[in-house]
This record gives C-alpha cells, sequence and structure tokens, in this order.
C-alpha cells in the first residue's frame, strides 16, 4: 500500500500559497448530488402543478414526472455514498445524527420526502395496480398483489378519495420538495470558510435553479419518450412546461446575478481572489456557459413565440447543462479559491479510471451516476407505465 | 375526514422525527444557551492552550517531523497535523509564502515560492508554526453529521476514527485547514495537542522537539505554567478571530500578512 | 379498515423497526456529556483511545540516558542543550537507521534510531537566511549570537561532523 498516497493528492493542482492540508475534498460527488436532488425536487414540483392546481395541460406529463422523480430520488444519496471515504457507516448518521450539522437532517428530510413521493404513487396508480394483481400472471402478479397491501377495494367512492389524497399529498410535496431542495443550499450556504457558498440566498438559488432543471428535464425526457413510442408530442404540453421554466428561469438568473453583484459590491477581504476565480479561473464557464448559453440563449429561445417541439428540447438541454455547470461552478468555484487568500486549487477530474480511486472519484462514475436514473426509470415504467391513461395517437407508419 | 387523515399523517412524520431527535438537540430552544459571552471567556477554566512565539521560530521543523513520526502520519504523506509557514516581504513589495511539504525537512535556502532571493532583496521574514488551534467553539465539532469529532472536558478536539464517516464536512469548515484525511484510516484526522502525551503529564511532542521555545503549551487556569504568564502578561494574537470559533493557540509576533 | 390507511401503517411501521434497530446498534457510552450536545455528543470511550491507548513514541533524554549518560552531560553543558536526541537521532528515513541493540524488542521502543551525518540535518537550523533570528535566547546561561553558514560557500561538500563535535558544540 501506497502510504504516501493522501486524498484529494489524484486531482489537485495547487498554485501560490495553499495550506499544505488544503485539497480539493468536495469533488464531482458533491456536484453530481445537488444536480440529481435538484431534478427530483424540480420534476415532483412539475407533477404538482396539474394535482395540485389542476393545470389540466400537463396532465400527459403529471404521472411521468411523479415516477421519474421517485427514479431520480433513489439515486440521489449513491453519490455521497461514493464521496464518503467510509461509506459503510453511513448508517451512523441515523444511529447518532447530530442536529447541529446541516447534513444530519438529511435522512430525515429524504425519507420522509421519499414517503411522500412514493405514497402519492400508490395512490395515483392503485387502481391500476389492483386491475394488474387480478388480470396478470407470473412474477407480476405476485409483485402487484404485494403492491396491493391487500386491499382490492377499486369502487367509485374509494377511487374519489384516493384523488383527494394524491391532492393533499401532491399539495404536502411541494414545501416538502422545496425544504430538500432548498436544505442542500443550506449545506453549503452555512459553510462559512467558503466565501462564495456563505450567502443566505444560497437556498433560494439551489431551490430555483432545481425547479428549472427539474422541468428541463422532464421537457426533455418526455419528448425523447414520446418519439420513441411513436406517440404525438401534445404540443400544449410542452408549451405549458416551457411557460413554467421561463419563469423560473428569469428568477434563477435573477437571484444568481444578485448574489454576485453583493459579492462585489462589498468586497470584503476576499472579493480580490474571489474575483479572480469568478473572472479568470472560471469567467469562460460562468458567463459564457452557465449564464450564456445556460439561461439567456434559453430564454431568448422560449420568449420567441410559436414554441415548437424542436425548440422546447433544445431550450431543456441546454438548461439542463447550465444548470450542471452551475453546480459545478459553486462546488468547485468555491473550494478554487484557497482559503489562505493567497493562492488557487484546481479540479482536474480523474478521466481514466486507472485506480479505484480514480474509477470512484472519476469520469465512469460520473456516467454511472447520471444515467442510473433512466434505467431506474425504465424498470420503473414497466410496472407504473407513466403514459397510461393519455391520449395515444399513434403515428401513420410511412408508407414506402 | 380528510383533514383528520392529513393530521395523522402529520403526526406520524412529527413522532417519527422527534423519536430520532435525543434530547440534547432541544437545546437550541434554551436562549441562554445562545447568548454567547461578549467577553473572551478564558479564565478560570481548566482547559489547555498553546502558545507560539513567531519571534523566536527559525524554521527548522524538528517539531513537524516529529509530530508526524509521534501521531503516526506517514511521513511522505503531504499533509500534517502542524505545519511552518513562511512570510517574506521583498523589496519590490511582494509577499511570498509557502511551506514546502509543510517544512517537514526544514527551511534550508532563501528560495520562497520557489524564487530564488538574493539576501538583500528581502525586507522582512518569519516563520509561524500553525496547528490545530482547539477552538473553544470549534466550527468543525458543530458540523459533524455524526459526533464522530468532539470536544473533551479540558478543551481538546479529537476525532473518532471508529465513528467517522469520511464527509469531509468539518475540514472545509475549518478556518486553518487543520484538518485533513488520514492517509490510512481515511478518516478526519487532526491534531489533538498530543492528547496522549499531555495527559501523562509529557508536553506536546512538538513542544519538546522545539530547542528555540517557540511553542508552549499549558493549562490556561494554571499560574505556573508559561501559557498563563504570557498570555495574562504580554500581547497575543490569534489566526482568524473572526470566524468566531475562539481559537486557543495564541501568538506573539504575529504580522498582518499573516493568513 | 379503510385503505387509504395503509401506506401510513406502513411508513409507520417501517419508521418503528428503524427505531428499535437504532437501539441496538448505538454505542452505550454514546452521549452528550455535559448535556453539550453542540460540542460533546460522542462515544465516551474514544477519549481513553486519544488519552491511554495511543502510544508515547518519543520518550526524551531520560530515555536515551539509561545507556547514553555520557553524551546526555556533554550536550548539557554545550549550546545545543536544549536540542533532544531524538531531533537528530530519530530517523524518518528507514535506510538509515541502526542501534545496536533492538530497541522495538528490548524497549518497547517504536521509532528508528540511526546517525544521519548529512549537511541537510545541520543546516536546517545552520543554514544562513536572512530572516532568521540572529540570536539564540532559549539558553540558560543567557542570549547567545546564533551560528548560521552559508552552506554555498562554508566548506561545500565537507560533513559537518568531520570538523564539529555535535554533542559537545565546539570543534573535533
Amino acid at each position: 500500500m501506497d502510504l504516501g498516497h493522501v486524498h484529494g493528492e489524484l486531482w489537485t493542482v495547487k498554485t501560490l500559497f495553499t495550506y499544505p492540508n488544503e485539497y480539493i475534498y468536495w469533488t464531482i460527488h458533491i456536484v453530481i448530488y445537488p444536480f440529481i436532488t435538484g431534478l427530483v425536487a424540480g420534476a415532483f414540483v412539475l407533477s404538482s402543478l396539474y394535482h395540485v392546481f389542476g393545470k389540466d395541460e400537463l396532465r400527459p406529463v403529471a404521472k411521468f414526472s411523479l415516477v421519474f422523480s421517485l427514479a431520480l430520488l433513489f439515486i440521489a444519496p449513491t453519490p455521497l455514498l461514493f464521496h464518503l471515504l467510509q461509506p459503510q457507516r453511513a448508517i451512523n448518521t441515523m444511529l447518532t445524527p447530530h442536529f447541529y450539522s446541516a447534513i444530519a437532517a438529511f435522512n430525515l428530510v429524504y425519507l420522509g420526502y421519499m414517503a411522500i413521493v412514493i405514497s402519492e404513487i400508490w395512490f395515483a396508480y392503485r387502481e391500476y395496480i389492483v386491475q394488474q394483481s387480478q388480470s396478470r400472471t407470473g412474477v407480476f402478479k405476485l409483485i402487484y398483489s404485494a403492491l396491493t397491501l391487500g386491499s382490492t377495494d377499486i369502487s367509485e367512492a374509494t377511487l374519489k378519495t384516493d384523488h383527494k389524497i394524491v391532492k393533499i399529498l401532491a399539495a404536502i410535496g411541494i414545501p416538502a420538495a422545496c425544504m430538500l431542495h432548498g436544505y442542500v443550499g443550506f449545506i453549503f450556504g452555512s459553510v462559512k470558510t467558503v466565501p462564495l457558498w456563505k450567502t443566505p440566498l444560497m437556498p433560494f438559488i439551489f431551490l430555483i435553479s432545481a425547479v428549472i432543471s427539474g422541468v428541463s428535464i422532464c421537457i426533455v425526457t418526455y419528448i425523447i419518450g414520446m418519439k420513441l413510442s411513436k406517440i404525438i408530442v401534445d404540443n400544449e404540453t410542452v408549451q405549458s412546461m416551457c411557460k413554467a421554466l421561463k419563469w423560473f428561469l428569469v428568477v434563477a438568473f435573477v437571484l444568481e446575478a444578485i448574489d454576485l453583484v453583493f459579492h462585489a459590491y462589498l468586497a470584503e477581504e476576499s472579493w480580490d481572489i474571489l474575483s479572480d476565480v469568478l473572472f479568470e479561473r472560471f469567467g469562460f464557464r460562468m458567463f459564457v456557459v452557465q449564464w450564456g448559453f445556460g439561461m439567456i440563449l434559453p430564454l431568448i429561445l422560449l420568449t420567441i413565440p410559436g414554441i415548437k417541439t424542436l425548440r422546447a428540447f433544445i431550450a431543456g438541454a441546454l438548461v439542463l447543462m447550465g444548470v450542471f455547470m452551475m453546480r459545478w461552478d459553486v462546488v468547485i468555484g468555491g473550494q478554487s479559491m484557497s482559503r489562505s487568500l493567497a493562492g488557487f486549487l484546481d479540479y482536474h477530474m480523474p478521466i481514466l479510471p486507472t485506480s479505484f480511486e480514480a474509477f470512484k472519484e472519476g469520469l465512469s462514475a460520473v456516467i454511472i451516476l447520471l444515467s442510473a436514473p433512466f434505467v431506474l426509470l425504465y424498470l420503473l415504467n414497466l410496472l407504473f407505465p407513466v403514459f397510461q391513461g393519455q391520449r395515444l395517437v399513434k403515428r401513420e407508419p410511412e408508407k414506402s | 375526514m380528510d383533514l383528520t387523515r392529513r393530521k395523522l399523517l402529520k403526526m406520524g412524520m412529527l413522532s417519527v422525527c422527534g423519536t430520532m431527535i435525543p434530547l440534547g438537540a432541544l437545546e437550541i430552544f434554551k436562549p441562554e444557551a445562545l447568548a454567547s459571552s461578549l467577553v473572551h471567556p478564558y479564565s478560570q477554566k481548566k482547559r489547555w492552550a498553546f502558545v507560539v512565539d513567531t519571534t523566536k521560530c527559525v524554521g527548522c521543523g524538528m517539531c513537524v517531523k516529529t509530530c508526524k513520526l509521534e501521531n503516526e502520519i506517514p511521513f511522505d504523506a503531504e499533509v500534517q497535523r502542524t505545519w511552518i509557514e513562511r512570510y517574506v516581504l521583498t523589496k519590490k513589495g511582494d509577499v511570498l509564502i509557502d511551506s514546502p511539504h509543510g517544512d517537514r525537512y526544514g527551511f534550508t535556502k532563501n528560495d520562497p515560492e520557489g524564487h530564488d532571493l538574493k539576501d538583500e532583496d528581502t525586507l522582512k521574514g518569519f516563520f509561524v508554526p500553525k496547528l490545530c488551534n482547539h477552538c473553544e467553539k470549534p466550527s468543525c465539532v458543530q458540523v459533524c453529521p455524526v459526533g464522530a469529532t468532539y470536544k473533551t472536558d479540558d478543551g481538546v478536539v479529537l476525532v473518532d476514527r471508529k465513528w467517522c464517516i469520511g464527509c469531509g464536512y468539518c475540514i472545509t469548515n475549518c478556518p486553518y485547514f487543520a484538518r485533513f484525511f488520514h492517509p490510512v484510516f481515511n478518516t478526519a484526522e487532526k491534531c489533538t495537542f498530543c492528547y496522549h502525551r499531555i495527559s501523562k503529564g509529557l508536553k506536546s511532542a512538538c513542544v519538546d522537539a522545539c530547542a528555540f521555545g517557540v511553542r508552549k503549551i499549558g493549562m490556561l487556569n494554571d499560574p505556573d505554567s508559561e501559557v498563563f504568564k504570557i498570555i495574562t502578561t504580554q500581547r497575543t494574537a490569534v489566526l482568524k478571530p473572526e470566524f468566531g470559533n475562539e481559537p486557543h493557540v495564541f501568538y506573539l509576533g504575529l504580522d498582518h500578512i499573516v493568513r | 379498515m379503510n385503505h387509504a390507511w395503509r401506506p401510513l401503517i406502513l411508513i409507520v411501521g417501517l419508521a418503528a423497526v428503524l427505531l428499535t434497530v437504532r437501539m441496538f446498534l448505538v454505542p452505550s457510552d454514546f452521549m452528550a456529556k455535559n448535556g453539550d450536545y453542540k460540542y460533546q455528543w460522542h462515544r465516551v470511550g474514544n477519549e481513553k483511545f486519544w488519552r491511554d491507548e495511543f502510544t508515547v513514541k518519543h520518550k526524551g533524554r531520560e530515555f536515551c540516558k539509561q545507556c547514553h549518560e555520557d553524551k546526555i552531560e556533554l550536550v548539557a553543558d554545550s549550546g545545543h542543550a536544549r536540542v533532544q536526541c531524538e531531533n537528530c537521532h530519530v530517523m524518518f528515513n528507514p535506510e538509515k537507521k541502526g542501534h545496536p541493540v533492538d530497541l522495538k524488542a528490548d524497549f518497547g521502543y517504536l521509532l528508528d534510531i540511526g546517525i544521519d551525518r548529512s549537511r541537510e540535518l545541520c543546516k536546517r537550523c545552520h543554514s544562513k537566511l536572512p530572516y532568521r533570528p540572529k540570536e539564540f535566547t532559549s539558553l540558560t546561561k543567557g542570549i547567545k549570537p546564533f551560528n548560521m553558514i552559508d552552506p554555498q560557500e562554508h566548506n561545500p561538500g565537507e560533513e559537518c561532523v568531520d570538523c564539529h563535535d555535535v554533542h559537545r558544540t565546539g570543534f573535533k
């Protein structure tokens, strides 16, 4: 065993004066974690827009975004397990939680939220589950029978109750989703040693960017899903989603801009080096990629009237990329300036899995983690068809 | 009827959450516990404290070397519980700061940050030994999600290697970067003031190793200790007081360029 | 029984199971000492590890004195009076280690003892840097000028110990 190897050395390049123990300790997984959690919150809020506020044009994606939210929710804590140096001890956070720590409440927030999402799915799909448990055979019959929880009553009255409960759960779910992600923002905002993170705006910035990324991934996945299953894309649905995305984009942009303006105007001790990080080292990434291509360009695309599928798809994909970049810029950018205020740390993500650590902290793990929700969505879709019960307008097969 | 169901759901969640919260967590609701003393409270407490006299330090790094061997931090690993920083102000007005390998091999050349300086190019320079400040209000302890790091009754901040999950939140929350991951145990690691030595009446390994009398350790309330004498009679400073951690490593001869 | 209660019963049941399991897994000595949940929430047994179980490795002059009393006396009277034997004789580089008696087996002494004659060792203190303190204030005999040399000009290539007796801090 190489005893000289230090966690952080592999991907950190130091320049000028940094403390000897200073490395980028929070790496790519802490970028992915808020990204996926944000998608969860955003997707759930989208489904709630239909259930609670009765936005009927969102009906085709209501169930889809709900189930997708669950798929993402299952994956959300895995980046954290990758990040921990002692993942087998993750259970300790539940055994002896220290609630003075911002991250100790994660389990409660996470499990509480999961209970809400799973319950809502159960009520939303109960009729389908009962029907399937009676009509299917083999393994699926077993699964569906277990999922009925022993209640096969699908009379008019019970279904009405189900609808009411779904509505209630969706309503409870909105503040819960906001908490889940606002809380992630708090984890960063409460770190007093990192000037870039230390702002009370952090929970709100994270929350709004969560919503835009969640709506975007629903737009993108919905369009892809429709194309794959050769169903005509409901333009009204897409337009409605785009409208929501547009307004949240404006709020997100304003919040991020206010944050930057305050840092610059207050010009505290750290601003010299912070501005160097933001404008020089992260300048292109932040202002061109994250703001330009991730917010302003999609905003223009969404503002021009007469949105069609392709434009919505491009805008959604750009926003997703922008939000991922934002997570990167916040997490890595915050650590890129030395706490000595006299040096820099550059992050170079390991690409090739040349060692276990390079695998665990590198590109391979990223690909696995980012594709896992889609695999899970595919599996969940087998049990809970997400596009069931909508206008199934099959395309005419083209004649050759 | 719906309302009662919703109520029950809420009550259920609340009771689940409630039972998980230890009673101590409710301390946050006690206002008197939150009202911190506004005047710095070093005084009557039986508490370990440290004094660093930077004016005497020559940067030989014997303390760093000794600390690494005493505390089983692999010698070649680029992390240390204590280290020495060199600050040099050049005639051009540049402030050069460095700490190659945490100074475990000593400073033997006038080459701050790799610049080959002539002796006459330097206006002033000095060495600043650093170590964990064993704060009275350690932010690293506050943020540990599992209670794997804690403050002892005599003020020393320790890490439980068997309970630490390796999240790195404490490392991120230390203003001084006194923490790191142990290369072998893969848990958070930090200076303990050599708790195994000071509890037995010995001095910390770095204090013993310093031939120049730079480092001193003692009880804050012990009138015979050098630490008490220095703190009560001389003008000491602490590093980064603005974070509100109330660090307990007191410095003599600190300069405004010290980070 | 109304079907709508079932998920809730399931959730509360699961939570109850979790809490029961938790009771068995939390170490019995895990507590908020002095009621200080903020800073003293820990496994109290761990204090014992750092206080008692962690071994003292640098044992100081008293340990060396068991065999090397002559050297200890010599040093105590010299300019190196404040320098611990272990500063120079504990080797971080195991290749340089070498001690006639197996200290680990016979004395339970865990560090590698050896003799390092390299200039690098002496340079750590005696290499001339413009910002090194010019006076040595730690001796009981009073303040003395601190001896520093420029290693580039001061007999480069020679070993310091060829001329200097480091235990006596004088010439051989």
